[in-house]
């Protein structure tokens, strides 16, 4: 199985850094870090999400472009689509909204998806949702206020992923200003957290699956920039996508 | 006299026995008819505690579910939300009432941050939604079936108290445009007092208070957007001069919606704004100690239109 995931997440990375290179937009290095995340919840069969049926809401909707390989894998679109993203005529953008197969809501704004998400996971109760949330996205407070708010109702068809990078666009979060411990913020909100390696299935395979009576937040420990050797924790990387024959020729090459 | 917010939420209480699917939102707010919908719909209200960003995100992800709902706050922090309603509700569409409670200077005086001297034009700034500012009980209890019937992203802007000349009136359903005062004198000039809420009744007795000095009318425009096109052209139509009357400062405000009005409709009129200072108010007093003390007096008013005509 983990061979299989390694596969599709392999084949997902390097379109993604495609179309993004060739579009030259978006946040390349923050789409590599949650690549494995989405892999596992769309393609490991232990994970109990139906993408015709449940929800994936990108909280942090600039790292959405991750889904986009796989959702055209899963013929929500046409594949050619990949190569319009962010070009007139095409489907795909750069923040994934509901005018696009297979996404949700709009994206773009931080801090407003996990709410959103909890308003939908309160009214269908029958569905399974889950959210992405950038770690630096944990610096608005509407996060907050909408933890309490899952807590309180017991949401547990919610499931929180933060795809822990480490790096906001000014640099290392744990520089800039201190998230840690995010481990003990969750569980002090009312939540299981679960602290895990954001690119080793058998980690994600046990987290997706876990259930609890409380709502659940997986911190995934994750690489920014994940794949491509001179990106990789490299904050700088946040907006910047590689634009020169060589850089391209080598991020192809490395993710091949 | 009932309050606005009791008028509407005892209306909704009893249309929300029989539809499961009317979610009642309270930011913290209270209200004497909120009680039972806590005790009787306990599955149909929710305590989002203070936290309007909150509250509008999941709101629009309940709307997103096929619910009707609705999210009960102070007026003053529809600001504090403007994002969350722009980009969860106006941009993916996701149709939910705001009820803002206290617009204007009707915590007065409990100081400027609870009185919201702006929110009509962060309000009006944003895309896909409908502002309504009803005078009275009649026209509040109309929203109600308005916001059951025909789903749309709603701010409703209401009064802690209404001017008591309003106490009888009646509006029909979708009247969003009504004359309540004519004077019988026929001039050639002729002005007509637009305003709405609160402030209708300064309007009124200055309307009186014109008597036969030049024809005269007073306006209600209780859904401040979208204007009603075609009522609005015809009132304007008849006028010579213009007066907006507002409990709010100028900028972007319930003038400003007339004035654009009659420049993108290529009318003809001349326009005299009246609005508050643009200054966050501090002063102690009563609502209407503190709209006198800033310029809108009746006799301030007054003075005004009669140099202005």
């Amino acid at each position: 199985m983990n061979h299989f995931l390694e596969e599709k997440a392999k084949k997902t990375r390097l379109e993604v850094f495609k179309f993004k290179t060739s579009s030259g937009v978006g946040h390349l290095a923050s789409s590599l870090s949650c690549v494995d995340v989405v892999t596992s919840l769309y393609y490991d069969e232990n994970v109990n999400f139906d993408p015709h049926k449940d929800y994936l809401i990108f909280s942090k909707a600039h790292g959405s472009p991750a889904v986009y390989p796989i959702l055209a894998d899963l013929d929500f679109f046409e594949v050619s689509e990949l190569e319009k993203y962010c070009k007139p005529g095409g489907i795909l953008k750069l923040h994934s909204d509901a005018s696009i197969p297979g996404c949700h809501f709009v994206g773009g704004s931080l801090g407003n998806g996990i709410g959103y998400a909890a308003g939908i996971a309160l009214a269908q109760k029958d569905k399974k949702v889950f959210v992405i949330l950038g770690d630096a996205e944990l610096y608005e407070g509407s996060v907050w206020e909408t933890l309490i708010f899952i807590a309180h109702h017991k949401l547990n068809n919610i499931v929180l992923v933060v795809d822990r990078n480490k790096y906001g666009i000014l640099g290392a979060t744990e520089e800039m200003l201190k998230l840690e411990s995010i481990k003990d913020k969750f569980i002090s909100f009312g939540f299981d957290a679960l602290e895990i390696d954001g690119h080793n299935f058998d980690d994600l395979r046990k987290s997706l699956t876990y259930t609890s009576e409380k709502p659940v937040a997986i911190i995934a420990k994750t690489i920014k920039g994940k794949g491509v050797s001179y990106m990789e924790d490299k904050y700088e990387y946040h907006t910047i996508i590689p634009k020169s024959e060589n850089d391209i020729k080598k991020g192809i090459q490395e993710l091949l | 006299m009932t309050a606005q917010r009791d008028i509407f939420i005892q209306e909704l209480f009893e249309k929300a026995l029989l539809d499961k699917n009317i979610i009642f939102i309270s930011a913290d707010m209270g209200a004497p008819t909120l009680d039972q919908w806590k005790e009787k719909l306990p599955n149909q209200f929710i305590a989002a505690g203070i936290s309007e960003q909150n509250a509008i995100n999941v709101a629009s992800g309940l709307a997103a579910s096929g619910k009707k709902v609705f999210v009960y706050m102070m007026a003053s922090w529809f600001a504090r939300c403007i994002e969350q309603v722009r980009y969860s509700c106006a941009m993916a569409n996701n149709t939910i009432t705001i009820l803002g409670n206290g617009v204007a200077l009707g915590y007065a005086p409990s100081g400027p941050a609870h009185e919201p001297n702006e929110d009509i034009a962060l309000s009006r700034s944003l895309l896909n939604i409908e502002i309504h500012s009803p005078s009275n009980e009649s026209s509040t209890l109309n929203l109600v079936d308005l916001c059951l019937n025909i789903p749309k992203l709603r701010y409703i802007r209401l009064e802690r108290n209404y001017p008591k000349q309003l106490e009888n009136v009646t509006y029909q359903q979708n009247e969003f445009i009504k004359t309540l005062f004519e004077n019988d004198v026929e001039t050639d000039k002729k002005l007509t007092i637009l305003s709405s809420g609160y402030m209708l009744g300064r309007a009124l007795e200055v309307g009186i208070k014109i008597d036969k000095l030049v024809k005269t009318s007073v306006v209600d425009i209780s859904r401040i957007k979208p204007l009603d096109s075609k009522v609005l052209t015809e009132v304007l139509s008849n006028s010579t001069h213009i007066l907006t009357l507002e409990e709010q400062t100028l900028d972007g405000g319930f003038g400003s919606a007339i004035c654009e009005f009659i420049c993108d409709n290529n009318l003809s009129c001349n326009v005299l704004r009246l609005g508050l200072p643009e200054r966050y108010i501090f002063e102690n007093g009563s609502r209407d100690y503190l709209i006198d003390a800033n310029g809108l007096s009746v006799a301030n008013i007054f003075d005004s239109a009669v140099k202005f005509i």
